[in-house]
C-alpha cells in the first residue's frame, strides 16, 4: 500500500501541475485572443478535469494511509510513530493529523475536496471559476510538492520492522480530537477558496460585485468550520489538559484566531462593497491577509519559530512555507498594482452615524485585535533580535491589551444593528437606544448589588471590573438585537396580520443573512458572558485520605476510595469522590490519571460536573509517594457552560444565514409586465 | 422626576467610574495567599510547558512544584513583588516572567498595540470625515416624464406603500 | 498488498485519471464574456434590494420622514437611470 500511496501522491502532483500550467495558458490565450490551433476553452476544460482527477488521486493516497493505519503496517515510518495495535479504531483516523506528514496529506485532501466541489459547480460563472480553479491548483501544487519531496508520508522504515508502533500522543486520545483538527483544517484550507475567487476576480477584472455573492457561502462555511474548530479546541483544552482553563494564548491558538478575526472583518466589510461598491481594495487585502495568516498559522505550528504546547510536529519544512508565503505575497502585490485601476471606487458616506461607519469601526477593531495577537506572538522573536534575550508574552499581556479591545468590539455589536444604512440623523434613532441603555445600566446596578464589584479589599480588581463591563454591555447588546427582531416582526405583523411568531419567522426568512447574523451576535454575547465568568474562578488543592473532605463553593467533596486499574492501552489511578451540597449527597465523581503503555506518557482525565451556573472541575493531580494518597485539585468555574451554549447559537445562526432568502414575488411577476418575461432577471437572494 | 432619577443614575455611574480609576492606582495585594495567587499568575513554569506557574499542573512536571515553594518562601521572607519577580528573572531568565516588563525595549511590547490602535482609530475617523459628503443636496426632481414612469415602476416592484410582496 | 501490486494499482489509477482528463470531449462550457447588460441587471437587483430595505427600515422607524424621502429619491434616481439604460440595451 505504501507504493500505491506514494504513486498516487506523485500522480496528484502531476495533475495539479498540469491544471496550473494548462489553465494559465488557456486563460492567457482567452485574454489576449491570439488565434491558436487548439481551442483555449477546450484546454481550460482539460485543466478543470485534471483538477477533479487530482482530487481522486489525493483521495487514493489518503485512503492508502488510513488503510495502512488500520492494518498496522509498521513498515511505514509514519504509522510506526503515530499508531499502535491497541489503539481504538476511532483514534486510528486521528493518526492522519497527529503528525506532520499525515496532516499535510489531510490538508491536500481537503483542498482537493473544496476544489472538486468548485470545479463541479463551474457553470455558475465559467470564466471566474476557471481563474479560481487555476489559483487553487497553484496552492495544491505547493502542498503536494512539500508532501512528495520534503515530508513523504509513505517512507519506509530502515532496518527491522517493529512488532508494535509508538502509539498516538495520549493528549490526542480524546473524542474531540477526532473532530477538532479536521474542523480547524477545513477552516484553514477553506479560506483558500475565497482567496482564489478574490485574486481571480482581480486578475480578470471581473465586472461588478457578483463574485462576492458567489463566494459568500464558501466564506461562511469556512468561517463556520474555523469557529467550530477553535471552540472544539477550547473545549478539548478545558476537558483534557486539566489546568482549569480553555484558552492560554498559546502561539498556536493565536494562529487559529488571527485568520478568524480577519475573516470576520471580511464577512462584514464585503457588505459595503455589495451594497455600495465601496472598499474594494480593502476587501481584497483582507482576504489576501486572511489566506496569508492561515499559512503563517501552519508555519508557526510546524516551524518551531515560537515555542508552544502544540509543537508536536516540528521540522524543516517551515522553509518551504516561508518561500511559498513570499511568493503568494509577491503575486498579490503584483496583481494588485497591475489591476488597481479596476478597484477604484467612489467612497462616500452620507452620514457619520450609519451602518457603514459602524462597519468601518468594526473592521478597525477586528484588525487591531489581530495586530495585538500577531504582535504578542512575534514579539519574543523581535526581542531576541533587538536585545538578545527572549521574553515571554503570556496571558497577562493579552488579558490587559486584548480584553479592552474585545469589549469595544462587543459594544459595536450592539450599536451597529441599531443604525440603518446610509444617512440618518442621530436624533431619529436615539429612542432605539433607550431600552438597551436601560438594560445596560440596570445590569451594572444588579451586578454591584450582588457583589460583582471592581474593587476587592480596597484594591482595584481588574478581573471583576472587566467582568462587570462585559455583563453590562452583553445585556445592552442582547436587548438591542432583540429589539431589532421585535421591530422588524412588528412591521411584518402589522402588514400581513400574522402573529408575532409567524412574523418573526417570515422576517428571518426574507433576510436570512441579516437575521442569521444577529443570531450569531446573540451567540457571541452568550460566549462573552461565559468568558467573563472566569473572573470568579476558585480552586482548592489538597491531599485526601479516606473520608477526608475538601470544601469548594457550595460543594463538599469527600474521598470514599482510591484505586488502580489497567487495560491493554493504559494503566490508571483514580479517586472516588462523593459530592455533597447542603449536607446532602448529590453525585459521585472520579478524576483519573492514566499512563499510556505504548508511549509511556501520563495523562489526566478530568472529572467535570456542569450546571448552567458553574462547572465543578476536579483533577487527579497525582499520588503522594510517601502516603500513597491522592492529591486532588478542585475548581469551581462559573458560567463555563455558557461558552458552549453560545457556540451552538453561533452555529445555528450561520446555518440560518446560509439559507437563501425568500425573495418577494415581485410586482413584475404578479402584474403583467410590459416586457416579455425572459428578459426579467431572476431575483436571487438579497441583502 | 424622570430627569432627576436619570441625573442620579449618571452620578452613580460617574462615581463608580471614578472609584474604579482611583482603585487602579491603589493596587496592592493584601495577604500572602492572594499575593501568591497574583504572582504565580505573573510567572511562567520553566519546564517548557508554556503554562503559567500558578496553573501548571501537568503530570510529571519537574519544575513547577519547586518553583511554587520558592515563591511561597520569597513571599514569607517579606520581599516586595518587584524583588520577587526580578529574582525569578535573574535565576531562570527573562522568559520566566509571563509578560514583558515595562522598562527598556520591553516597553515597546506594551506601547505598540495601543499606539497602533490609536493611529488606526485616528485614521478611520479622518477617513470617515473625508468620505462623508454630509447632508446630500436636495435632489432635483426629474422633470423627465419617462423617468417618472420608471420611478412608478420601481415603487411598484420594490413594494413601497405595501408589504413588499409578502402578503400573498 | 505487495509492492508490485501497489505499483500496478498506481499505474492503473494514473491511466484512468489520464483518460478522464484528456478524453476528447466536445461538450464543454464556453467562457462567455459578461456583457454590460448582465452587469446592469445585477446592479438593478442590488439597487432594488437596497430600496426594499430602505422601505422596510423606514417602517421600522429608523428614518425620519425627510431623510427617508431624500434617500429614496437618491436611490430611485440612480435606479431609474439604470433601468433606462437597460431598456435601451434590450431594445438595441
Amino acid at each position: 500500500m505504501a507504493a500505491f500511496g506514494s504513486f498516487a501522491l506523485l500522480i496528484a502532483l502531476a495533475l495539479a501541475a498540469y491544471n496550473l500550467f494548462a489553465g494559465t495558458i488557456a486563460l492567457r490565450l482567452l485574454a489576449t485572443g491570439q488565434p491558436v490551433r487548439i481551442s483555449p476553452e477546450r484546454l481550460a476544460d482539460t485543466a478543470r478535469r485534471a483538477g477533479i482527477a487530482g482530487f481522486i488521486a489525493v483521495t487514493g493516497a489518503a485512503f492508502a494511509l488510513i488503510w495502512s493505519v488500520f492494518n498496522n503496517d509498521f513498515s511505514i515510518a509514519y504509522i510506526m510513530e503515530h499508531s499502535n495495535r491497541a489503539l481504538p479504531a476511532a483514534y486510528k483516523f486521528a493518526a492522519l493529523w497527529s503528525g506532520q506528514e499525515g496532516s499535510l496529506v489531510l490538508w491536500a485532501w481537503l483542498l482537493g475536496t473544496y476544489g472538486f466541489v468548485l470545479r463541479l459547480t463551474h457553470k455558475t460563472d465559467v470564466k471566474l471559476y476557471a481563474y479560481a480553479g487555476t489559483i487553487l491548483a497553484a496552492v495544491q501544487v505547493f502542498f503536494l510538492a512539500v508532501i512528495n519531496f520534503a515530508a513523504p508520508p509513505f517512507s519506509l522504515l530502515k532496518g527491522a520492522i517493529p512488532d508494535d508502533g509508538n502509539g498516538l500522543n495520549p493528549l490526542l486520545q480524546y473524542p474531540e480530537m477526532v473532530i477538532h483538527p479536521p474542523m480547524l483544517y477545513l477552516g484553514y484550507v477553506g479560506f483558500t477558496v475565497p482567496f482564489a475567487f478574490a485574486l481571480g476576480a482581480l486578475m480578470m477584472r471581473y465586472p461588478g460585485e457578483k463574485w462576492i455573492k458567489i463566494t459568500r457561502s464558501w466564506t461562511m462555511v469556512t468561517w463556520l468550520f474555523l469557529t467550530m474548530g477553535i471552540f472544539l479546541g477550547m473545549h478539548w483544552a478545558y476537558a483534557v489538559l486539566g489546568w482549569g482553563g480553555y484558552w492560554g494564548w498559546d502561539p498556536v491558538e493565536n494562529a487559529s484566531f488571527m485568520p478568524w478575526l480577519t475573516g470576520t472583518a471580511f464577512l462584514h466589510s464585503v457588505m459595503m462593497q455589495e451594497r455600495k461598491g465601496m472598499m474594494k481594495s480593502w476587501n481584497v487585502w483582507l482576504i489576501f491577509s486572511t489566506f496569508l495568516l492561515t499559512l503563517l498559522g501552519t508555519t508557526l505550528t510546524r516551524g518551531g519559530l515560537v515555542s508552544s504546547v502544540h509543537a508536536f510536529a516540528q521540522s524543516s519544512i517551515a522553509n518551504w512555507f516561508y518561500v511559498f508565503m513570499g511568493i503568494v505575497l509577491a503575486v498579490c502585490i503584483f496583481t494588485y498594482i497591475l489591476q488597481r485601476s479596476h478597484l477604484k471606487s467612489e467612497q462616500r458616506l452620507e452620514s457619520l452615524v450609519s451602518r457603514e461607519s459602524s462597519f468601518l469601526f468594526n473592521n478597525l477593531v477586528l484588525l487591531a485585535a489581530c495586530f495585538v495577537i500577531l504582535w504578542g506572538t512575534l514579539f519574543p522573536i523581535l526581542s531576541e533580535y533587538v536585545q538578545g534575550t527572549k521574553v515571554t508574552v503570556g496571558p497577562p499581556f493579552y488579558n490587559r491589551v486584548a480584553v479592552p479591545i474585545g469589549l469595544f468590539l462587543l459594544f459595536l455589536t450592539g450599536v451597529g444593528p441599531l443604525l440603518p444604512w446610509r444617512a440618518t440623523s442621530l436624533r431619529a434613532i436615539r429612542r432605539n437606544f433607550v431600552v438597551p441603555s436601560i438594560a445596560l445600566w440596570s445590569t451594572v446596578i444588579v451586578c454591584l448589588a450582588v457583589g460583582v464589584r471592581p474593587w476587592k479589599n480596597g484594591a482595584f480588581d481588574a478581573g471583576n471590573f472587566y467582568a462587570l463591563v462585559a455583563f453590562a454591555i452583553s445585556a445592552g447588546v442582547f436587548t438591542a438585537i432583540l429589539s431589532e427582531f421585535l421591530r422588524g416582526a412588528g412591521v411584518i405583523s402589522r402588514q400581513t396580520h400574522r402573529n408575532l411568531f409567524a412574523a418573526t419567522y417570515l422576517l428571518i426568512r426574507r433576510n436570512t443573512r441579516r437575521y442569521g447574523g444577529y443570531i450569531i451576535h446573540i451567540g457571541v454575547v452568550i460566549v462573552v458572558v461565559g468568558l467573563a465568568g472566569a473572573a470568579f474562578n476558585r480552586s482548592e488543592e489538597r491531599e485526601l485520605a479516606l473520608h477526608d473532605k475538601l470544601p469548594i463553593g457550595p460543594y463538599t467533596l469527600e474521598c470514599v476510595g482510591f484505586t488502580q486499574d489497567s487495560n491493554l492501552n493504559y494503566n490508571s489511578e483514580y479517586a472516588l469522590l462523593d459530592v455533597y451540597r447542603d449536607g446532602k449527597k448529590q453525585f459521585q465523581i472520579t478524576p483519573e490519571k492514566r499512563v499510556y503503555l505504548a508511549s509511556q506518557q501520563p495523562q489526566t482525565m478530568v472529572a467535570i460536573h456542569s450546571v448552567p451556573g458553574w462547572d465543578l472541575y476536579v483533577v487527579y493531580e497525582g499520588t503522594n509517594p510517601d502516603t500513597g494518597q491522592p492529591i486532588i485539585k478542585a475548581f469551581l468555574n462559573p458560567l463555563v457552560s455558557w461558552i458552549w451554549a453560545g457556540v451552538v447559537f453561533m452555529v445555528f445562526g450561520t446555518f440560518v444565514a446560509l439559507v437563501p432568502s425568500l425573495t418577494p414575488a415581485t410586482a413584475a411577476l404578479r402584474v403583467p409586465a410590459t416586457k416579455p418575461a425572459p428578459s426579467e432577471p431572476a431575483l436571487g437572494g438579497g441583502h | 422626576m424622570r430627569t432627576a432619577s436619570r441625573f442620579t443614575f449618571w452620578i452613580k455611574g460617574a462615581q463608580a467610574l471614578a472609584l474604579a480609576v482611583a482603585m487602579c492606582f491603589s493596587m496592592g495585594a493584601s495577604n500572602a495567599s492572594s499575593r501568591f495567587n497574583d504572582l504565580s499568575h505573573r510567572l511562567m513554569c520553566t519546564c517548557g510547558c508554556a503554562q503559567l506557574l500558578g496553573e501548571c499542573n501537568h503530570v510529571g512536571c519537574t519544575e513547577s512544584g519547586r518553583e511554587r515553594n520558592e515563591l511561597s518562601a520569597a513571599i514569607a521572607s517579606g520581599a516586595t513583588d518587584q524583588q520577587i519577580l526580578a529574582s525569578f528573572a535573574a535565576k531562570y531568565g527573562a522568559t520566566a516572567l509571563a509578560a514583558p516588563t515595562t522598562h527598556g525595549f520591553d516597553l515597546v511590547a506594551w506601547v505598540a498595540p495601543f499606539a497602533v490602535f490609536a493611529a488606526a482609530l485616528l485614521g478611520t475617523i479622518l477617513l470617515v470625515r473625508r468620505w462623508s459628503i454630509g447632508k446630500t443636496q436636495a435632489v432635483a426632481q426629474a422633470p423627465d416624464p419617462a423617468m417618472d414612469a420608471l420611478r412608478e415602476k420601481i415603487r411598484r416592484e420594490t413594494g413601497a406603500g405595501n408589504d413588499g410582496g409578502f402578503s400573498a | 498488498m505487495t509492492e508490485t501490486q501497489g505499483f500496478v494499482a498506481g499505474v492503473m489509477l494514473a491511466l484512468a485519471l489520464g483518460i478522464y482528463t484528456f478524453w476528447p470531449e466536445n461538450v464543454f462550457a464556453s467562457q462567455r464574456q459578461k456583457t454590460r447588460l448582465d452587469y446592469l441587471l445585477e446592479r438593478k437587483e442590488q439597487l432594488y434590494e437596497n430600496l426594499r430595505d430602505l422601505n422596510f427600515e423606514y417602517r421600522a422607524g429608523k428614518y425620519p420622514d425627510e431623510d427617508f424621502a431624500e434617500q429614496r429619491a437618491l436611490l430611485e434616481n440612480e435606479t431609474a437611470q439604470l433601468l433606462a439604460e437597460i431598456e435601451h440595451l434590450q431594445q438595441a
